[in-house]
């Protein structure tokens, strides 16, 4: 797929639409870890038994790992799984974006949304890093699935 | 230009933590999260009074030159002011019988020791003894040299429930040992350590003794001379100066027992192109142009220190913990790990059962809270109590008990929202 294929602005999935939009209107920063803290609850949860050196997320504070599956209509599904429940609710985001799409649409979706969607200023800058290291970590996993 | 003197330093009066807190301009600061700052990391770092930037940037504005050897008025003003820096730190720890090497901390003061005197007196199978307490800076330079050298290092435990020191293994470990490492306080647990016994003991089995007294420094005076100890490293950032210097103070005799580390400018007294002679003083552990802004700026946090009676710092920031730790304590699924006894360090690490400490942390700056989180440079202590990671709340001269009390609250709600 060339570059301007990509998911572009104006064409997120509305799922994802709607929780960055609580996301960012949330009151304070305290209430944004709330969500989190609810959004990682709807994890597909990677259980610690299946951590491995894989699935592991690098340059982050606490542990975090996912993994990519194929579920059965051949569409991509994340799961996963972190010490940490505030960035387990930020994997919950990562899956809300990806959930159901082909492995070639995982593959190019744009990490901008983080920008435009107004997820980056609601993190505090080094979150914001480990949230695009989270989100490439799973892109390159799906491009493995592709080959 | 006068030398610098003692007599300059007013006769200390009782803490004023109020007025004290006026001299931190970074206190006054707001978050990006609206929340004003309270700044409860100082284990880590200590906020600098405006007396030690205005300092450094007089320094910058008016003498900047370098130290030594130069016959122009800026150079003769920086190396006094830089030698003064010396004598104060000389006053201040009661080092008046010893030497004070300036490095850039504490790690660069114990990796000298590894260096100059580790690697001339120490030969396979020579023994360094450790506590389970110590700091990383305390460890990988050991761990470093027993590995190049064959040295064996013995760990001296402690206990999990009082947290001290197991003084019956220490006595037997330090049985033919060279040299003992110890953390004065610990940043974990805020343990002093005796460590006036531990001289006593380790000297009478004939071992050296190095202090990392990085914690201590910030709210005792140490008494280098009269604690008898060999080695003791410090850094300034721990109180109220500067980053990137610090210094190790040396007994004369263990001085004479080390060999120049790094080779180069100001540590030299003839180079020739077969051989170099090195100065006999503590220039011969300080090659290259030193840290000449930091040490005045290290000189200044001491000139303003002094107005406060030291033991009334300590009781202070004590007082400020021990109300955070019982506080603490009370809370369900709450575990705080260590001691606010008489003598210890202001610090309170603390580790809730269901909320990940690096979630609690992200909460508390949320509410304007700074406070650490992690392994704290002691993974080792961390693991003996099967953890990996604390948050903690240190606390200095300028916290006050409105920021304790605020701080409390704040845990105490996290506490009901998340757990």
């Amino acid at each position: 797929m060339s570059q301007d294929e990509n998911t572009t602005s104006g064409d997120w999935p509305s799922a994802l639409v709607e929780i960055i939009e609580d996301f960012t209107h949330a009151f304070d920063a305290s209430e944004r870890y709330e969500m989190l803290y609810e959004m990682a609850e709807s994890v597909d949860e990677l259980p610690t038994s299946e951590w491995t050196e894989q699935t592991r997320v690098h340059g982050c504070q606490s542990e975090a790992h996912v993994r990519g599956e194929l579920n059965s209509e051949g569409t991509f599904h994340l799961r996963g799984g972190a010490d940490s429940r505030i960035v387990q609710g930020l994997i919950a985001i990562t899956a809300t974006a990806l959930e159901g799409l082909s492995i070639d649409e995982v593959v190019s979706f744009s990490p901008a949304f983080v920008e435009e969607m107004g997820l980056a200023n609601a993190l505090s800058p080094s979150r914001a890093n480990g949230f695009l290291n989270m989100f490439k970590k799973v892109q390159s996993e799906a491009a493995l699935m592709e080959e | 230009m006068m030398a610098w003197t003692p007599e300059r330093w007013p006769t200390p009066s009782q803490l004023d933590v109020s007025a004290a807190r006026i001299d931190f301009p970074i206190l006054a600061r707001t978050l990006p999260s609206g929340k004003p700052l309270v700044y409860l990391d100082n284990s880590a770092t200590t906020q600098k009074p405006q007396q030690v930037i205005a300092a450094m940037s007089q320094y910058y504005e008016n003498s900047n030159s370098n130290v030594h050897r130069a016959a122009h008025t800026l150079a003769a003003e920086a190396t006094q002011f830089y030698e003064d820096a010396r004598e104060k730190l000389r006053h201040w720890f009661s080092a008046e019988k010893s030497r004070v090497v300036f490095t850039s901390g504490t790690t660069e003061a114990i990796n000298l020791v590894a260096h100059s005197w580790g690697r001339a007196n120490l030969q396979r199978g020579d023994v360094v003894v450790l506590t389970e307490m110590e700091h990383h800076a305390d460890i990988v330079p050991w761990q470093m040299l027993a590995e190049e050298r064959g040295v064996e290092l013995r760990w001296v435990p402690f206990d999990l429930e009082t947290f001290e020191l197991d003084m019956g293994a220490f006595d037997v470990a330090v049985e033919g040992a060279s040299l003992v490492g110890v953390v004065h306080t610990s940043n974990v647990l805020g343990v002093r350590n005796p460590i006036e016994e531990m001289v006593k003991s380790a000297h009478a089995a004939g071992a050296r003794v190095l202090i990392d007294a990085a914690q201590a420094a910030p709210h005792d005076r140490l008494g280098f001379d009269e604690l008898g100890a060999d080695f003791l490293a410090i850094s300034a950032h721990k109180m109220g100066g500067p980053t990137a210097i610090g210094a190790l103070l040396i007994a004369e005799d263990a001085f004479t027992e080390m060999q120049p580390f790094m080779g180069g400018g100001d540590m030299i007294r003839e180079v020739h192109f077969d051989y170099s002679t090195f100065q006999e003083n503590e220039h011969r552990f300080e090659a290259g142009t030193p840290r000449i802004a930091e040490a005045i700026g290290w000189g200044a946090a001491l000139d303003w220190l002094a107005q406060w009676d030291t033991d009334s710092i300590h009781s202070h920031s004590l007082s400020l913990a021990r109300f955070v730790a019982e506080e603490l304590r009370a809370i369900p699924g709450m575990r705080v790990f260590g001691r606010q006894a008489e003598g210890d360090g202001a610090v309170v690490s603390f580790l809730h059962d269901s909320i990940h400490a690096n979630d609690l942390g992200m909460m508390l700056d949320a509410k304007g809270f700074a406070v650490r989180t992690g392994h704290h440079c002691a993974q080792p202590l961390l693991r003996r109590f099967d953890i990996a990671a604390t948050n903690r709340a240190s606390f200095w001269l300028y916290n006050n008990e409105q920021e304790a009390q605020d701080f409390v609250d704040a845990v105490k709600d996290i506490c009901q929202r998340f757990a």
